[in-house]
């Protein structure tokens, strides 16, 4: 773990006397500059994501019409420069609804990255700290694990009246069991390091060494995880949309607008092809994000994978 | 070696338990009362009751879940709600699309990922091992549903090479069964093999690496036969695991092939179950999978002591 600094109880209370000041002034942008050279896949991804982000917060500012608003007489127009994304079969435009759709896509990746997280988080240290209870945790996470992530949400959101919320939810239970054998496998193996060891010694309580020395640890391979997770929620959300079991038809999300497109694929394939684009995109942009972080946090598991 | 086997069989038996708990509990996990929700708006007290009983909401949970279970040992997965036909009949129906796509998928992935991964690594940080990662991102970003439009817009649509949709059994001829499913196969297998081929290519960096790929270099084996006889196969324990647990992706991914490709399959029925809140139908399709692929990882297990014969347990 290179990112993290241990701090040790004992240097809490002698601080160190300040250094002499005799270095010249870090040139800070010009080291942002090369930690973004240096590392293209996070600036890249970091940059799409951006772009997809501000694209989901402006919607209504990008020349889109109100994506639900119905035009009968307007079915099925092909792309032109009235309609850049051409009109679906009940004559909404189709690139209102793509723009608006990333919002669905970032909310419900964001999401489920971060419950997905801390509820991990929460199971793996209570698992990885509480030995009575380790066993029991890890057979029903494994459990959760040998039901295919895509096949339990779909079996959650089947017995919920489509939301988004009902979405996020199904989702992140979906995807906590990876993040809390993540959390507890590196508390297993920090519990008998020295260091901690020595704070126990010391008199530290366990919350103490779970926020001092352990979560610090964990936060460079979580980072990584979570990046992978909200990539793998965006891509199980347009799944269940485009199976008719996900976000409701009222709100378009890239799933359901396909899911839509698909009757008439065929003879219209511009109302499938642009929502299509822009979650390859988007996923695309995560996943790169994902793996510059993980090559920037943890040079040794950028050798193995 | 058998007293490995059984032990490692035995093993599987408690976490197949916890996966059927989970399956049957799932419908518990939702808020409100599921009898409601599967009967829909405009359903009557008597229809309310009606699925109440047959799904014995009106009894206590452990009662129902030992009853449920002593079924599904004896092949009983329940009745659907929709057709009232037996769940494992329905089943029954549409296992052989499904596990032709699996199957088919599995061999062409292997076949592309292995020696992707194998060439990256041969040629590590070459304009060919660039490409071969590139694709791998990529295949792992595209959904597979994405990938199965372009791929039956540009041969199906514009070359007319291969039927659009549809499925055609294995017993009315070899050729018209491929046609209708490599499509499909190929779009279900991109991630898969971006999967594979990462992992294999990590895998041989490492083991390439070792003093004896060294030694059989020395030695003057050619370049195929230290490749493929004295690295792959001491790279092969991590493959195998991760085309075990590549299966889940697979098999979320059959789901929405089988709906893009029109393939009447056990992903079909899961659709049209939802649609319809088939309940016992979802569960015996999810059961039926999720065991599947505990039994997948077994064999994945068992299959380390044949790779690696240092493994013993």
């Amino acid at each position: 773990m290179s990112v993290v600094t241990q701090t040790d109880p004992l240097s809490q209370t002698t601080a160190a006397p300040p250094l002499p000041d005799i270095l010249p002034p870090p040139k800070q942008r010009g080291r942002i500059m090369r930690f973004y050279v240096g590392h293209p896949a996070i600036a890249i991804g970091g940059l799409l994501i951006g772009i997809m982000v501000l694209i989901a917060v402006c919607a209504p500012l990008l020349g889109t019409v109100d994506p639900t608003a119905l035009a009968p007489a307007k079915r099925t127009r092909p792309p032109s420069a009235l309609y850049w994304f051409g009109t679906d079969m009940l004559g909404r435009d189709v690139y209102s609804r793509v723009i608006y759709g990333t919002r669905v896509s970032i909310v419900v990746g964001g999401a489920v990255a971060l419950l997905a997280s801390a509820i991990g988080m929460l199971i793996g240290l209570i698992s990885g700290f509480t030995r009575w209870l380790d066993p029991i945790i890890m057979r029903i996470m494994d459990g959760m694990m040998s039901i295919p992530s895509v096949l339990l949400a779909i079996a959650l959101v089947a017995f919920t009246r489509g939301s988004i919320q009902n979405v996020i939810i199904a989702i992140t239970l979906a995807e906590v069991p990876r993040v809390a054998r993540l959390v507890r496998g590196v508390v297993l193996s920090l519990r008998d390091q020295p260091y901690v060891e020595a704070a126990v010694t010391a008199g530290s309580r366990t919350p103490m060494i779970i926020w001092r020395h352990i979560m610090p640890n964990t936060l460079a391979p979580m980072t990584v995880q979570a990046t992978y997770i909200c990539a793998s929620a965006m891509i199980t959300e347009a799944i269940l949309s485009f199976i008719g079991a996900g976000t409701p038809t009222t709100t378009p999300s890239w799933g359901n607008i396909m899911a839509e497109g698909r009757a008439l694929w065929q003879v219209k394939p511009y109302i499938v092809f642009f929502p299509a684009v822009f979650l390859s995109i988007t996923v695309l942009a995560v996943n790169l994000l994902g793996d510059g972080l993980r090559d920037a946090l943890d040079p040794r598991l950028a050798k193995r994978l | 070696m058998i007293g490995y086997i059984s032990r490692r069989v035995l093993a599987t038996i408690p976490v197949m338990l916890i996966v059927a708990a989970l399956v049957f509990s799932l419908l518990y996990f939702t808020p409100g009362d599921p009898a409601a929700i599967i009967a829909g708006d405009q359903a009557s007290a008597e229809d309310l009751a009606r699925i109440r009983t047959a799904l014995g909401l009106d009894r206590p949970f452990l009662t129902r879940f030992g009853e449920w279970l002593w079924n599904v040992l004896h092949g009983d997965l329940g009745t659907s709600i929709f057709t009232n036909l037996p769940v494992s009949r329905l089943i029954g129906e549409r296992l052989e699309p499904t596990i032709s796509l699996m199957i088919l998928t599995l061999v062409l992935s292997l076949m592309v990922a292995v020696p992707m991964g194998v060439i990256a690594a041969w040629k590590q940080g070459s304009l060919l091992d660039r490409a071969i990662m590139g694709f791998a991102v990529m295949g792992f970003s595209v959904p597979v549903f994405v990938v199965g439009y372009l791929l039956a817009y540009i041969f199906a649509l514009q070359l007319e090479w291969l039927p659009v949709q549809g499925y055609t059994p294995l017993a009315q001829g070899f050729w018209p069964f491929l046609q209708h499913l490599i499509l499909s196969s190929i779009a279900l297998g991109t991630a898969y093999v971006a999967l594979i081929a990462r992992v294999t290519r990590a895998t041989m960096l490492e083991v390439l690496s070792q003093d004896y790929v060294r030694t059989a270099k020395a030695k003057g084996l050619g370049q195929r036969a230290v490749l493929f006889v004295h690295a792959l196969k001491n790279a092969a324990v991590p493959i195998v695991t991760v085309v075990g647990i590549g299966v889940a992706v697979l098999m979320g991914g059959a789901v929405v092939t089988e709906s893009v490709f029109a393939i009447p399959g056990l992903g079909r029925l899961i659709v049209d179950a939802i649609l319809r809140r088939d309940y016992p139908v979802i569960q015996g399709v999810v059961l039926l999978f999720s065991l599947t692929y505990v039994v997948v990882n077994l064999v994945v297990d068992l299959l380390y002591t044949v790779l690696d014969p240092r493994i013993r347990y």
